[in-house]
């Protein structure tokens, strides 16, 4: 009992007790993918007061800022595919910017990551780039996978310790996913972790054929989350493969639809959960894996959380993978109900088929969720009560021509947009704003949550969805939202289609 | 991980543009991509000759390998790599440990004219592989597939449990429906039509007015009514909506069709020729 309550009092303090964090050094902030900040020079109180500090519209090459920008040393650095720019993080002035063109996928990319002065960012050729940050010079590129195969780099790598942790983007051509580690001096691959087990090693008999297995996808499509103290990364994957015809690949098709725990050192697999077993309708597992610090069930755990893309909240034990909570966050009509791992049953008659199947789902995405030691919410945009039609069509389209789709999906009602902030321990819905943008989401110290809601850029108290502040700059953010401070002074940075836009309290 | 949620919330957001096109491009190719009248001449060659032992689509079959996701073709820039196979033909291998063993294939002699044809159409189809978005099925999916139901049980549903009878006449809005849309296309709009009426909706302000109107804008923050030809709006928080949706009787039917009702009904609704 004792010892209980000491541990749980360490937990508050670690979750509370560090000094603020004034720089955003890292996609998610920092290596928890909880997107939370320690500022609070801006809050509940003065945040209707926010006006606009500064915008930057990229001159060449974007048409959508998706990226995520990282603040370090008053230097912001962000990125559209093929670009990377270092803006004055106080005044939005240029400092330099890069420009690689290539061929392969462009349909986003997240950002830079920083390590030691130089900065790393992928290429819609599926190369690794090592830039310095001072000039924008580039140190050395290299190939992470083989663009032919539709491999891509949308996200960059995250640091861990003294390794580049590298996922991977693209499945067109049924290729497997994978997590690369690599020597942020050298650029050389020190570990790889593929998606699907080698032939015959245990998880392998989870595919009918080993032909199924190598062309299974489980890409790697969002940043995962690492915790020192187990030296574990955490990580979650991308569907199967063909995406919407379970029939040529039965089995629950490890370690596609996932959460795996890798050791950092080696890469080698620790655990896994699987959210969507067997999934046939691109339920990927790759959202963001958030590690929280707290109680559960009067007992202090480390563990992790995932609001899923299948529309369930998954709550681990993070050392072990064991699971803790699974609830839905939304109606669907595709699960039997939970295995004895507290992972989904898929109903095998709403699989895709050639007569169409009626298919109803709920979920969330790549825009990435937050978590608040504060309230403790677990806060994400998510799409409530989806219907869809989803055919089977083998063969039946284009004159004969199968893809890696392997059927079709025709959208019949596209369900509710809605901002939910969920209980981390009961999975509860403790408030809910309709009208969710498809964007990031940060919270704060201050005890405020951004994001994007009805095409307005918006602040609202965590602790109800209130909205605090809003500004409507054309539509809803592209991006997710940052904020880190710079003499002194705390500023929001978001984009909204092509431009940056910061903002401050005004003086 | 396709793109269904997102476009769904995404409003009005263009992916890309001519800008960045100028720079790179959105897809990997050879580095071209092929001409499509090369593929249409070199499609037949590839039935004739290929298609027994690789399919049609290259998608391969049990004689050979499939041809969509091998190196051979998609790193073969200028196209001598697959010509040097063609050509050559491969002699069949015996204790390789690999799918192919004991399958021989055989050699092909054609003029460099024929054999750039051949390539662009196994190009053309890697690339619809790979480019494929999952949208609808196309209009010339075949009807067949779709009638797996029973009409008898359809018309039973319309007129019973689904109620559809209470809106909806066989010989009046709906004679000849089978008609009118292609049949895959019926199917998603029976399920949901696409309204020819917008949303209206009473706004009840703050003073107790009440306006009506085309319900233009609904979110957290705003209402937008276009009544009496003028554009009005309000923010959200302050007036009462009450929304009247031509959509919202088929939308509360969607959780209503068990798994035969969909297939039934569309089977009913295909006799309405
Ligand atoms: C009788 C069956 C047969 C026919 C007809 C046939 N192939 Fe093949 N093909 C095979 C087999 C079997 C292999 C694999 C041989 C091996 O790997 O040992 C193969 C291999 C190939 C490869 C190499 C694939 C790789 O990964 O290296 C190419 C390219 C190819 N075929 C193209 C064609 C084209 C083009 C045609 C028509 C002009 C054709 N084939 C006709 C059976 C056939
Ligand atoms: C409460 C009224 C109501 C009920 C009940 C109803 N519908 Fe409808 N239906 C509508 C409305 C309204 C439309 C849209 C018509 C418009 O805006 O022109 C529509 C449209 C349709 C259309 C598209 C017609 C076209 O020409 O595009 C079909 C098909 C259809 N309904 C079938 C059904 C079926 C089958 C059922 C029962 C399972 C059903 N409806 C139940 C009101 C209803």
């Amino acid at each position: 009992m004792k010892n209980t309550y000491v541990l749980a009092l360490n937990f508050f303090v670690l979750a509370t007790n560090v000094p603020a964090q004034t720089q955003w050094p890292s996609l998610n902030g920092d290596e928890s993918g909880r997107r939370y900040s320690t500022l609070k020079q801006i809050n509940v109180q003065n945040a209707a007061k926010l006006a606009p500090a500064w915008k930057f519209k990229p001159a060449t090459g974007a048409t959508v800022v998706k990226g995520t920008p990282i603040v370090v040393d008053g230097v912001l650095y962000f990125t559209v595919p093929d670009h990377v720019w270092a803006v004055n993080a106080a005044t939005g002035k240029e400092i330099w910017h890069f420009n690689r063109p290539s061929r392969g996928d462009r349909i986003a990319n997240r950002g830079v990551a920083y390590y030691k002065g130089k900065l790393y960012f992928g290429t819609p050729d599926a190369h690794l780039v090592c830039l310095r940050a001072d000039n924008g010079r580039k140190l050395w590129e290299t190939p992470m996978a083989d663009v032919h195969f539709g491999y891509y780099m949308s996200n960059p790598p995250m640091v861990v310790k003294d390794k580049l942790i590298v996922g991977i983007s693209g499945d067109a051509g049924d290729v497997t996913g994978f997590l690369k580690a690599v020597d942020p001096e050298s650029g050389k691959v020190l570990w790889t972790w593929t998606s699907v087990p080698k032939w015959g090693e245990p998880g392998s008999e989870t595919w009918p054929s080993q032909e199924a297995l190598l062309h299974g996808g489980g890409t790697t499509w969002v940043q995962g989350s690492y915790d020192p103290e187990l030296n574990l990364i955490y990580w979650g994957t991308g569907n199967p493969h063909p995406v919407l015809n379970g029939r040529d690949r039965a089995g629950s098709n490890l370690y596609t639809c996932s959460i795996v725990a890798l050791n950092a050192d080696t890469g080698k697999l620790v655990w896994y959960f699987q959210p969507s077993p067997h999934d046939t309708t691109d339920r990927d597992a790759t959202e963001s894996v958030v590690l929280i610090d707290g109680v559960f069930r009067g007992q202090p755990r480390k563990m992790l959380a995932q609001a899923s893309r299948n529309g369930y909240f998954f709550l681990l034990d993070r050392k072990t993978g064991d699971h803790l909570l699974t609830t839905s966050f939304g109606p669907q009509n595709w699960s039997l109900g939970l295995n004895k791992r507290g992972e989904p049953i898929p109903d095998p008659k709403r699989d895709p088929s050639p007569a169409g199947t009626l298919l109803q789902g709920s979920g969330t995405n790549w825009w990435v969720p937050s978590f608040s030691p504060a309230t403790g919410m677990f806060y994400v945009n998510a799409n409530i009560g989806v219907w869809s039609l989803t055919y089977l069509t083998n063969g039946a389209v284009q004159g004969g021509l199968d893809d890696h789709q392997g059927g079709r999906e025709s959208a019949l009602s596209p369900g509710d947009p809605a901002l939910l902030a969920l209980d981390y321990q009961t999975g509860e819905v403790r408030w809910r704003v309709g009208y969710g943008n498809p964007a990031g989401i940060l919270t704060t110290a201050g005890g405020l949550l951004f994001t994007s809601n009805s095409n307005y850029l918006v602040a609202m108290d965590q602790t109800n969805g209130k909205t605090v502040w809003k500004t409507n700059v054309g539509g809803p953010a592209s991006n997710a939202p940052i904020t880190y401070e710079v003499g002194g002074k705390q500023y929001v940075v978001m984009s909204v289609r092509d431009t940056l836009y910061s903002f401050v309290l005004p003086e | 991980m396709k793109i269904r949620l997102a476009v769904q919330l995404c409003i009005g957001v263009v992916g890309l543009a001519a800008p960045l096109a100028a720079q790179g491009s959105r897809w990997w190719s050879w580095p071209a991509d092929p001409d499509p009248q090369a593929v249409e001449r070199g499609r037949p060659e590839f039935v004739r000759s290929c298609g027994r032992c690789h399919a049609d689509n290259l998608t391969g079959t049990a004689k050979g390998p499939n041809l969509i996701r091998t190196a051979r073709l998609r790193k073969d820039a200028d196209g001598t790599a697959v010509a040097a196979v063609v050509r050559a033909g491969i002699p069949a291998r015996t204790a390789g440990g690999s799918a192919a063993d004991g399958k021989a294939m055989p050699s092909f002699q054609l003029a460099d004219e024929a054999m750039s044809d051949l390539i662009a159409y196994m190009r053309w189809a890697v690339q619809k592989y790979d480019r494929v978005s999952p949208g609808a099925p196309p209009d010339d999916y075949p009807v067949e597939r779709l009638l797996t139901g029973n009409a008898a049980a359809g018309k039973a549903f319309f007129n019973g449990a689904g109620g559809c009878n209470a809106c909806h006449s066989p010989t009046g809005d709906l004679a000849g429906i089978a008609k009118k849309y292609p049949p895959v296309f019926l199917q998603a709009r029976f399920l949901m039509p696409r309204p020819t009426k917008p949303r209206t909706a009473d706004v009840t302000l703050p003073s107790g007015e009440k306006v009506s109107g085309e319900l233009k804008v609904l979110n957290t923050y705003d209402v937008t009514l276009v009544s009496g030809g003028k554009t009005l709006t309000w923010p959200a928080e302050q007036v009462k909506v009450d929304v009247h949706d031509p959509l919202a009787p088929h939308r509360a039917l969607l959780p209503k069709y068990k798994d035969d009702d969909v297939h039934n009904m569309f089977a009913y609704l295909w006799t309405l020729q």
